[in-house]
């Protein structure tokens, strides 16, 4: 009776939620989305895979919209205390995301940057580090530069730190903390 | 009018079959899109004991709840919602179709409110039933108080 959209499907979702293991797993490695929504993005898709209502949202730079909420369940909270942030990459950083704890590190935020284009574009990244063998190639379009320096702040004192997500309609590719990166 | 709480309980008594039927029926050329995702699953019913005022998990019930927006072909918009002890998901849809289709009158509304006038009729019989088994089994032990006494005195 209901027509409920793929993305919020279990099977998608296990699909989807596979998927990001692997760019987890090999970072900087494009990967293509199994379903996006019709008239959304992809960082839809990854939310409705990750989110529940056990962990909290912020949407500092206002993109999701709001009947999205009530399918995410997720609580909103502002960028500084949670789990998960929906940024638009084109803008510059407005927050200071958690970073975890020594004890805790996994207490960190999950990065999810909206970019224009992934795989192709006028910036490449050089990235290396766990999960890449010697050095892996990613170009992007649509990331303000300010995002990687701030990243490379973040990231600076490990196990503490932020993961990031790239994504653009129809791809992901994912930047764990462990990773480092140069701008070529 | 039967108030609002009143109709997911009253719609639940109505055989699942005829529920289904109806809502699918009424809302053959309607929009529906979910407000939330549907979901069925386990509750935990939490209580808290009399001794210690700790809670503690008495047990689970099953419980489907949806929400949902519907779109007539006039363009009238509407939402319902339900939440209901089954573990069947569409169960929650149909009820929340009620909801929607009793709040704001929409056509078809009179065969639902009819079935909820129904669902109230069966639960006043059940009840009544419940209510004289219970009768049934109740134990006078102000009797065994005096067979007590007599074993004693003996």
């Amino acid at each position: 009776m209901l027509k409920i959209d793929p993305i919020w499907q279990p099977d998608i979702q296990q699909a989807n939620f596979r998927l990001l293991l692997d760019a987890m797993s090999y970072p900087g490695r494009c990967f293509n989305f199994h379903e996006v929504q019709n008239e959304g993005k992809a960082s839809l898709s990854v939310l409705a895979t990750l989110l529940d209502a056990e962990v909290t949202l912020s949407d500092p730079y206002n993109l999701l919209r709001a009947d999205d909420w009530p399918m995410l369940q997720s609580k909103s909270v502002s960028a500084d205390i949670a789990d998960y942030i929906l940024c638009d990459a084109s803008q510059l950083p407005i927050f200071s995301p958690k970073l975890g704890t020594l004890a805790d590190p996994e207490q960190s935020a999950t990065l999810i940057l909206m970019v224009d284009n992934l795989g192709q574009g006028e910036q490449t990244l050089k990235l290396f580090g766990p999960g890449i063998k010697d050095t892996e190639s990613l170009t992007v379009d649509g990331i303000n530069s300010a995002w990687l320096s701030k990243r490379n702040e973040w990231v600076c004192s490990f196990p503490l730190g932020v993961d990031m997500m790239l994504v653009d309609d129809q791809h992901v590719a994912a930047l764990p903390r462990t990773t480092k990166l140069e701008e070529v | 009018m039967i108030q609002r709480s009143a109709w997911v309980s009253a719609l639940k008594a109505i055989p699942t079959n005829n529920l289904l039927s109806l809502t699918e029926k009424i809302s053959e050329d309607w929009t529906l899109r979910p407000k939330s995702v549907p979901q069925s699953g386990l509750g935990m019913m939490k209580l808290k004991d009399s001794a210690l005022n700790e809670a503690f998990y008495l047990g689970e019930f099953p419980l489907a709840s949806a929400w949902l927006e519907v779109i007539t072909p006039d363009g009238h918009k509407t939402e319902g919602a339900a939440q209901v002890l089954d573990d069947r998901v569409e169960v929650a849809e149909a009820l929340a179709l009620c909801d929607a289709v009793l709040s704001s009158q929409l056509p078809g509304w009179e065969q639902v409110y009819k079935m909820v006038e129904q669902g109230i009729d069966i639960n006043k019989k059940t009840n009544r039933e419940r209510k004289m088994m219970l009768a049934r089994t109740r134990v006078d032990f102000t009797l065994l108080d005096n067979v007590g006494n007599d074993n004693a005195e003996d």
